[in-house]
Formats: structure tokens, C-alpha cells, sequence
């Protein structure tokens, strides 16, 4: 007699895929790298990215443009532009290996496992179709369920963020920007998705505006019981709303943890240089301080760290091999040479957490390198071809890589701390 | 301490066209009151931060002091002369020589087609200044002054060739040639990342100390009035809702909108219970411009608004250290403060 | 540092020129990859030889007393397409005639083209009643039949001006054809560059010039015009082949000039002479076929110029 095996559920008892392993991770992210094939070379807009989402967890995705940070959303759900690429890594689902997917099994997870806001979408609805249609239609589409039975689901979801009946009867034009940017997080949870990404949610929107998506959007996750991704610049919105941050810098993870320790104890220079960065309206000084230099050429990255011609703290080791990602105590990683050099062995030449206090004045090396004219390449106008040499040997960079691939696969097995019911404190 | 620019009784009101239905069945048009009625004093040497939300009419308050648009009613005076009506001949040559603005968008604000040297020496060509060489060095000098070095190399190529970050300190090179007394800077940076904005917002300031220049700092954005702002001035639907300096604005903000504003403003700390208790989200969004609610225009998202509020507009009210705000309950001897009238907060 | 503001005002002289050379050689490097615009500027080329050294190719116009053949040979080694009824050779007669059509082509473009610009950019920017009033005489012209205004014009000029004078080397029988042409072109190049210009206007860097006390001439001359120069060049260029057209038709229905005769013209004598009843194919066929040439090449190459210039269309390709 056959056994009938039980469909896999989630910690809320939510159906979930087949293939699926319910003791997996909800979503993991390993080593994940994105090329963009240009018409001279490739841009390696994403190396290396690593990081976990679990049930109920929010994550934010921080950095300005230019660093991957959409690139790597688009890449979960398999929907880059043409030129672009998953060169490697993987994405899995509750195991389910994303990028080995073809596109029409891709089709059953996009939308109804993971779904996502796009960037400016809301200026992407279609002007001549009523804005309860335009949610009906995935909702038709993709579940296959009548055309009133897909209105009147989307009339609830509607409902669900705060736009009422009668206001989702009307068309995208007659509705003012934080109307629209609900009606696309309705058409996003369209399918009841367990992920939702949000690429930007509330960049183009005014402060009150942008305060109340939040709170939709904190309110959904309590309701439904949502994972949420939240890309932006704004370190402000990631620090209201998330509980995990990962700050990336061209194309790389530069420190990822709890957003209660992060802020308030960065550890990478590139973190630390950017919240002070930052214009805080609840801080008592009014100053502001700057990031000199400008990103590397992604077309033609330089070795070792990224962030070295900008870092105050730069030492020779920076600029040829790639840092280690170190684990702190508190749940904090930050790939960075002040807390620890990989040696030929593997093992990390001191302790991480000796060095974790933050206190980076102790950090000796020479002052960041002034912005030269070659860093004008990055924004070139394309008719002189700057072909700049990496300068060091490769099997440099390759040893590195490893050891720090080794370095990961052994920092991501620590489980991670839940952040609910802490009090929030600050340093 | 001079006020170098005085805004009395400032109207912009935009009639809007009615339609064909309109007309027939005899509607009152639509008037859109951009600017309702303000007045500004803007001392020299200051930063001024003019914050509020869309539809807040503070771009239009700008274009206005630039003289971009015209306005229906109320007067502008420029170090101490009306130039309300000034919209031709040499007087207004020379009021354009004084007041420049600095526009929002990098990438719109450089015609494609002109050389970064014609971008920045187009003023002088315009009002007939100076030969060729004196041109050139004023251009070189502006382009140095604005962080752009070697200036000679940045001159001669196209705005395509920058990055957004340069390009706008090619605006501010072009705002600076003339030597003018009076910048407005309309979102000078919104458009720009974080780390690119540090450096313009310094270089801003550092070119106000070098050059005794006066900013009116257009932002919808409170932190970044907050790190710039000598006082800040906060609008709501045409309206001036507060005005003062920037740590009493921010710290003990006596209009409730001001307020509110304030406590969801989001910053890099992780906010605590307490803050996030604290915060007023209002309800809905701002009503648009044709239909301006009576009384004082806040009152229906208003958390504290009573009677009178919904038939009569406050006007600002003094409420000391030079910080006015539009609001009853800053009456001196009226019913109290924003905070006493707040709802509890739990935690 | 002190810069000698001298030298580098020298140097940016220079320089802009040089700017512009290298911005003009990225545009064609572009247009060479289109290969059809490619095919029409190489027609082009070839009619323009003929248009520019008739003599040098096929010697001398043939006239009724120089005739070099017989009457209505068909094609054959020492006339390769043939002779008319009067045993001219019509291989002379198209080349001679490719100077005629093209001038005609050229000056009447240059007419359109000028006034239509002007008119648009006049009245996109400054809008208002100068707009209206502009606008409605545009329309005025948009609808006037061509032809009809040709008819009516055409005997008017000549009897003002006088049959066989010459203006600048122009027969004032073609001058009359190149006037009537641009008159009743312009006012569709004068729709299609207002409309461009409004949308320029509202540019922020338009603003910018007001800003700084630019007047309105000084906005439409180096902010305004720059922008709509290749909307320009892409309607000239399609502007020249109407034009070749109208001139044809003109020219066929009898308002040509018989003594230089242009591919229409030729077109006409044969038509006059019974040549298609007569199985002279080769008589229409050949000036027939050049006029098709000529409005095709410029096709081509304008939609090629649209392709390069249209920013929306490049992404596409």
C-alpha cells in the first residue's frame, strides 16, 4: 500500500511547496554573484552574497546605488533583465534551489512563494485599467479562479491595506502616490506569498506617507505572518522596521546582523562611516560627516576589499586579499581585515571578539588614498576604454576567496537570535 | 541683523479650467491656492530651511522669490526694495545678478548639448559681463570653488561625462559666477546618495561662510533641516504652520503638525518603546490645494483640534525665543501646549 | 593657482570645435551602422555627381539641333536607355536632368525648412497669443490643396517676374517651382518642430536660463534650437524627397520648363509624345526610375537619422 504522504507545511501550518523541506530554512542565500553583460566586458554587480531569512523575520537590505542591492532582490525572484546573469551561488526555498530552476517551474514560486514590490512601481500601473482589475488579474491568472471570485478577492485585499471599496474602483490616475504603493503591495500579496520584497517601498513618498506604509507594512507581517525583505538607502527606514540589516558595498556583503546592534555597534568602517553619514533628527549633534572617494569600477573590481580606496582604516592586506567575514558574540558579521586576517592555514590570525567593542581609533594604517582622475572611469562616458589592469596575481585573490568561502559556510551555521522581546537599548 | 528678503501677505492661486460641464451647469471654478498667505523674513547670512510635504506649496513660495512665477497677490521685497512688480528692464537684470536658485534634479538642470564652460559662463554671456578672459577665469574660479579641480579639465567636457554628484556642483559653479547675495536651493540634494550629499551640503555651507551668501534650503525632508538649518520654517497646505530656530522647532515643536512630522521622521537609531509610542502618524493624506478645508487647514487630521479650530485660522503666534506657531493652542493664555493636549502615551 | 583665464578662453574655443567634431564622428560612426541609411546616402552621392558634372558624364545637354540618334531607339550599346522622339539621348537627358530635380529638391527644402523652424520654435516658446496667431496661419497653409495653390500661383509669379529671365542662375520658371513648393511645405515642418519645442520648453534647464536673466531670443537660440536640430535634419531630409515628388507632379501636369527639363519634365515629353502607346518604355521608365531612387535613398537615410537621434528607437536595436 502506498504511503500518502502529508504535504509540507511552515511553522504557521501554511501549505507549502512539494519539493520542499519544512526543516530548511525559509529562505537561504549562499555566495550568490549576478554579471550584467555590457557591450564592452561584464559588471559584476553582485559577488558573493550571503545571508538567511526565517519565518516571520525582517530582513534589510541596506546601500546606496550602485551597491547590488536590487540586483540581489531581482535575482530571488528570477527576474533580472536580459543581460544579467546568476553566474553563481544559490537561493533556496525550504531547500528548493531556485537558480537551478527553469523558468516555467520558476512560474510556481514566483508570486506565490515569494513576491515582490518593484522599485517605482507604483508608477507602473496601468493607466486604463481600474486599479481592483488590475489586482484581479494575477489573482485570475495565476491561482485560476473566476473572474468574480478574483474581484472580489482583490476587493478584500485592497481592503487589507487600507484602500477602501469604492477608492479601488477608480483608475491609477486618481489616486495619490501612497494609495498607489498600497495597491501594489495588495497586488504583491495577491497569491498569499509567504516572502515579500519590497525594492524602495517608500523612497518617492512624503514622511507621513512613508510612515504609514510602514505601518501597513509592519501590521501585515503581524497579520499574516509575512517574512519581509526591505531594500533601501534609507537606513532610517531599515532601522525603524527591520530586525536583521546586511549593508552591502559593490556588489559585497559588507556587515549583516541584528539591526539593534549594528546601528548601535557598527563594526565595518563602510557601516559606521555611513550612519555618521546620515542626518539624525534625534541626535544631539548637527553635523555630518563625508565619504571621500567614489566605487570602483565594477567592470573591472580591484582586489582584496572593496571598500579599501575610501576606508580611513585601509591597511596594505586590504587591498590585496579579500577579508574574511568575522562572527561576533552578538550575532553581528562583518567582513573586514581589523578583526581578524585569514593565514595559509584557514584559521583567523586573532580573535574576533576581542575586537569587538567598535573602537576603531585603536586601528592603525595610512589614510585613505584621494580620489584620483582614474576613478573618474566609473562614470565614463563610455568612448575612452579604460582597461585597468587588477593589478595582483590571481591566484592571490582565488586563495582568498577560498578561505573566506570557508569562513562563511562555517559562520551561517550558527543559528540566529530572535530579536522579538528584547528591550530595545541603546549603547 | 538685516532681513535681506521680506515676503508680506504671499499669495500664488491657479485657477483651474473648467470643464465644458462646468461651465454649463454654472460651477464655481476651481481656484488650486498654492500659496495662501505668507509671511517671511529671511535674515542675512542664514540658513533657512522651508520644509513640507507635497502640495505643501514651498517649491512655489521659491520659484516665486526667483521670480519664476508670477504671484497673485502679496509683495516681495529685496534688500529693502519692493520688487513685487519688477518683471522686466535692467532692474531686473540686476536683481537676477543677486538671487540665484539651485534646482533639484542634476540631470535635467544641464542642457545635454552644452559644454560644462557654457553651462557655467552662460550668465556672464547673458548679461554681457566682462571679456572673453575675464570670463574664462571667473568660470575656472567658480568650477574650483565648487570642488571641481583640476577646473580646466571639468570645463570642457558634457554633462554625460559626470556623475550626479558632479553635475550638481556644475549647478552651484553656475549659481556662484555671478557672485549673487541670495541662494534658494530647491532639494539641492534629494537626488543624490548619501555619501555624495555630505559633500555638497559642506561644501554649501562652507561657501556661505566664504562668500557671506543666504540660503533659503527647500526640503521635504526634516532630518537634513535639522543638521543644515539656522531656523526652520514648516508648511502645510500654502500655509506657514511654524517658524523658529531649528532646536526649538524640532525639540519642542508647538504645532501639531510640527509635531507629528517630528516624531515620524525616522533616524539611524533604532527607535525605542517609547519613541515609537510617541509617534503621530495622521490619518489619510494631505487634501489637495483646490479644496482647502475651513479654519485653521490642519483641523482634519489634526489630533488635538476642538470648536474653534474648524472655524477660524489661527495666525502665528509668538510663543518666545523667536519661535511662532500657527496653532490655538500656542495662544499665549489660551488652552495650553501641544504636549499637555496629547494623548497619553503608554509605555 | 592662478589660470590664466586668456589662454584657456583660447583653448575653449578650440576645444568646442574640436567637441563638436568628435561628436559629429561618433554620429556618423553610428549611421554607418545602419545599413540602409548607409545604401541611401550612397544613391545620393551618385545622383548628386550627376547633379553637380552633368557635362563631365555624358557631355553636353542634347538638344533638338544636337541630337545624337534616331527617333525613339530602344536601348542598345551606344544608348543605353535609349532616345526620345527627337533621337536625343535619354541617358543625357536624365543625368542633366538629375541637376535640374535635385536643385529644385535642395532649394525648396531649404525654404521649408527655414521658415517652418523658425515659425515653430517661435511659436512653441513663446505660446500665448503669438502661438494662436502663428498657428492659425499654419493651418491655413496645412490645408491649401498644393496643387491647386501651384496652378493658381504659378502663371501669377511668371507674369510678374517675367518669362525667360534668370535669377541667380535660376530660371525663373523653376524659381517659380521652388517657391510654390516651400510654400505650400512649411507648415507641416512648423507643426512638427512647435511640438518638439513645447516639449523642450518645459525642461528644467530652460528654467535655468530664465533664471539667470536670459532673454527669450537667447533661450531659443542656444537652448531650444539645439535640441530640435535633429528633429530638423530628420524632417529635411524627408522634406527633400516630397519635394522631388511635388516637383514631378508639377512638372507633369505642365508648370515644368521645357528648356531645362527635370525627371518630371522628361516624364511629361513623354507622355506628350505618345511614348507609351508607342512601346517606348525605356522613355518613362528611366527618369521614373531616378525619381524613385532619390525619394527612397532620402527615406532611408531619414529613418536611419531617426533611428540614431530618437533615444526611445536606439534602445530597441
Amino acid at each position: 500500500m502506498t504511503e500518502v504522504t502529508a504535504p509540507p507545511r511552515d511553522g504557521r501550518g501554511r501549505l507549502l511547496p512539494r519539493e520542499s523541506d519544512p526543516t530548511a530554512p525559509m529562505l537561504q542565500v549562499t555566495d550568490l554573484a549576478v554579471r550584467f553583460k555590457l557591450a564592452k566586458g561584464s559588471l559584476k554587480a553582485v559577488d558573493g552574497v550571503s545571508f538567511r531569512l526565517d519565518e516571520g523575520q525582517a530582513l534589510g537590505i541596506a546601500g546606496e546605488s550602485g551597491c547590488g542591492k536590487t540586483t540581489t532582490a531581482l535575482s530571488l525572484v528570477r527576474l533580472l533583465p536580459a543581460n544579467g546573469r546568476i553566474r553563481a551561488g544559490r537561493v533556496d526555498l525550504y531547500g528548493i534551489d531556485l537558480v537551478a530552476n527553469d523558468e516555467s517551474q520558476m512560474r510556481r514560486y514566483r508570486w506565490r512563494e515569494i513576491s515582490i514590490v518593484f522599485q517605482g512601481a507604483m508608477n507602473a500601473l496601468n493607466p486604463v485599467q481600474r486599479v481592483r482589475d488590475q489586482i484581479a488579474e494575477p489573482i485570475e491568472i495565476r491561482l485560476g479562479k473566476s473572474q468574480t471570485a478574483a474581484r472580489a478577492r482583490a476587493v478584500e485585499l485592497l481592503d487589507l491595506v487600507g484602500i477602501p471599496k469604492q477608492r479601488g474602483l477608480v483608475y491609477p490616475h486618481e489616486l495619490s502616490g501612497g494609495m498607489r504603493q498600497r495597491a501594489m503591495i495588495a497586488m504583491a500579496l495577491a497569491c498569499d506569498p509567504k516572502i515579500l520584497i519590497g525594492d524602495e517601498p517608500t523612497t518617492a513618498l512624503d514622511v507621513m506617507v512613508q510612515a504609514q506604509i510602514l505601518q501597513l507594512v509592519e501590521g501585515l507581517r503581524a497579520e499574516l505572518g509575512l517574512s519581509l525583505i526591505l531594500i533601501t538607502h534609507d537606513l532610517s527606514v531599515i532601522a525603524e522596521t527591520c530586525d536583521d540589516v546586511l549593508v552591502m558595498y559593490a556588489g559585497r556583503a559588507m556587515e549583516q546582523g541584528p539591526v539593534s546592534r549594528v546601528f548601535t555597534r557598527p563594526r565595518h568602517p563602510y557601516t559606521q562611516a555611513l550612519i555618521r553619514a546620515y542626518p539624525n533628527i534625534r541626535a544631539d549633534r548637527r553635523t555630518l560627516e563625508v565619504i571621500p572617494g567614489q566605487l570602483p569600477d565594477l567592470r573591472n573590481p580591484p582586489p582584496g576589499c572593496r571598500f579599501a580606496s575610501r576606508c580611513p582604516h585601509v591597511m596594505d592586506v586590504c587591498r590585496t586579499l579579500t577579508p574574511p567575514e568575522v562572527r561576533f558574540d552578538d550575532g553581528v558579521t562583518a567582513a573586514c581585515h581589523l578583526y581578524g586576517t585569514v593565514s595559509g592555514d584557514g584559521s583567523l590570525a586573532s580573535d574576533p571578539g576581542a575586537v569587538a567593542d567598535g573602537a576603531i581609533g585603536a586601528a592603525s594604517g595610512p589614510s585613505a588614498p584621494a580620489a584620483t582622475a582614474d576613478d573618474d572611469a566609473a562614470y565614463g562616458d563610455g568612448i575612452e576604454d579604460e582597461d585597468r589592469s587588477p593589478g595582483e596575481p590571481r591566484s592571490a585573490d582565488s586563495l582568498a576567496g577560498d578561505q573566506s568561502r570557508m569562513i562563511d559556510r562555517a559562520a551561517h551555521t550558527i543559528v540566529d537570535e530572535r530579536q522579538h522581546g528584547d528591550p530595545e537599548q541603546r549603547a | 541683523m538685516s532681513s535681506i528678503l521680506r515676503l508680506r501677505g504671499l499669495e500664488v492661486h491657479f485657477p483651474v479650467r473648467g470643464g465644458f460641464g462646468d461651465t454649463l451647469l454654472r460651477r464655481a471654478r476651481l481656484v488650486v491656492r498654492a500659496v495662501d498667505g505668507i509671511d517671511l523674513d529671511l535674515v542675512r547670512g542664514e540658513v533657512l530651511a522651508l520644509v513640507g510635504e507635497s502640495g505643501s506649496g514651498k517649491t512655489t513660495t521659491g520659484r516665486v522669490i526667483v521670480k519664476l512665477t508670477r504671484q497673485t497677490a502679496g509683495t516681495v521685497e529685496f534688500e529693502g526694495e519692493d520688487v513685487s512688480n519688477l518683471w522686466s528692464g535692467p532692474a531686473l537684470r540686476g536683481f537676477r545678478r543677486r538671487v540665484q536658485l539651485i534646482f533639484q534634479d542634476p540631470y535635467e538642470t544641464l542642457n545635454p548639448k552644452q559644454t560644462i564652460f557654457d553651462f557655467v559662463a552662460e550668465p556672464l554671456v547673458v548679461h554681457g559681463l566682462g571679456t572673453d578672459r575675464e570670463r574664462s577665469t571667473k568660470v575656472l574660479a567658480a568650477l574650483d570653488a565648487a570642488g571641481l579641480r583640476p577646473a580646466a579639465e571639468y570645463a570642457l567636457r558634457y554633462p554625460h561625462e559626470l556623475s550626479g554628484g558632479q553635475r550638481q556642483r556644475v549647478v552651484i559653479a553656475g549659481a556662484l559666477v555671478m557672485d549673487p547675495d541670495l541662494i534658494v536651493a530647491d532639494e539641492p540634494v534629494s537626488m543624490l546618495d548619501v555619501s555624495i550629499r555630505t559633500e555638497l551640503l559642506h561644501l554649501m555651507l562652507d561657501l556661505r561662510k566664504e562668500r557671506g551668501l543666504t540660503y533659503l534650503f527647500i526640503t521635504h525632508d526634516l532630518s537634513l533641516a535639522w543638521v543644515i538649518a539656522d531656523r526652520i520654517a514648516v508648511m502645510y497646505l500654502g500655509k506657514i504652520m511654524e517658524i523658529g530656530p531649528a532646536e526649538a522647532v524640532i525639540r519642542s515643536p508647538r504645532n501639531p503638525y510640527t509635531q507629528a512630522l517630528v516624531s515620524v521622521s525616522p533616524s539611524p537609531d533604532p527607535p525605542t518603546q517609547g519613541e515609537r509610542a510617541r509617534r503621530t502618524i495622521l490619518e489619510g493624506e494631505t487634501p489637495d490645494a483646490a479644496h482647502i478645508p475651513s479654519g485653521c487647514r490642519f483641523h482634519p487630521r489634526c489630533p488635538v483640534a476642538f470648536d474653534r479650530c474648524r472655524v477660524e485660522a489661527p495666525p502665528l503666534f509668538d510663543v518666545g525665543g523667536g519661535q511662532a506657531a500657527a496653532c490655538w493652542l500656542a495662544e499665549p493664555g489660551g488652552a495650553g501646549t501641544v504636549e499637555r493636549a496629547a494623548p497619553t502615551a503608554e509605555g | 593657482m592662478t589660470i590664466d583665464g586668456g589662454t584657456f578662453a583660447r583653448r575653449v574655443r578650440s576645444e568646442r570645435w574640436r567637441l563638436r567634431a568628435r561628436r559629429l564622428r561618433s554620429t556618423l560612426h553610428q549611421f554607418g551602422r545602419e545599413r540602409a541609411g548607409v545604401l541611401g546616402v550612397i544613391i545620393i552621392a551618385v545622383f548628386s555627381i550627376c547633379a553637380l558634372v552633368p557635362d563631365l558624364l555624358v557631355g553636353p545637354f542634347e538638344t533638338v539641333t544636337k541630337a545624337s540618334g534616331e527617333s525613339f531607339e530602344p536601348p542598345s550599346f551606344q544608348h543605353i536607355l535609349g532616345t526620345d522622339e527627337l533621337g536625343r539621348d535619354i541617358l543625357n537627358l536624365v543625368v542633366h536632368g538629375a541637376r535640374i530635380s535635385m536643385t529644385i529638391g535642395l532649394l525648396a527644402t531649404i525654404i521649408t525648412v527655414l521658415v517652418g523652424a523658425i515659425i515653430g520654435i517661435v511659436a512653441g516658446f513663446l505660446g500665448g497669443r503669438v502661438d494662436t496667431f502663428l498657428m492659425r496661419i499654419t493651418d491655413f497653409f496645412l490645408i491649401l490643396p498644393t496643387f491647386v495653390l501651384a496652378l493658381v500661383l504659378a502663371p501669377v509669379l511668371r507674369e510678374v517676374l517675367g518669362e525667360s529671365a534668370q535669377v541667380g542662375g535660376i530660371r525663373i520658371t523653376l524659381l517659380v517651382i521652388i517657391v510654390v513648393i516651400g510654400i505650400t511645405s512649411w507648415a507641416s515642418t512648423a507643426r512638427i518642430i512647435r511640438s518638439q519645442t513645447l516639449s523642450v520648453r518645459e525642461r528644467a534647464f530652460v528654467d535655468r536660463a530664465r533664471v539667470i536673466g536670459a532673454s527669450g531670443g537667447h533661450m531659443m537660440r542656444r537652448h531650444i534650437l539645439p535640441n530640435v536640430t535633429s528633429l530638423i535634419v530628420a524632417n529635411a531630409v524627408l522634406v527633400f524627397a516630397g519635394s522631388v515628388l511635388i516637383e514631378t507632379t508639377l512638372a507633369f501636369i505642365g508648370l515644368g520648363d521645357p528648356l531645362a527639363p527635370s525627371w518630371g519634365q522628361i516624364l511629361a515629353f513623354a507622355q506628350d509624345s505618345g511614348a507609351p502607346g508607342l512601346g517606348a518604355w525605356w522613355y518613362t521608365a528611366a527618369p521614373g526610375v531616378c525619381i524613385v531612387l532619390v525619394v527612397l535613398s532620402f527615406t532611408l537615410v531619414g529613418n536611419a537619422l531617426d533611428a540614431i537621434l530618437n533615444p526611445k528607437l536606439a534602445g530597441r536595436r
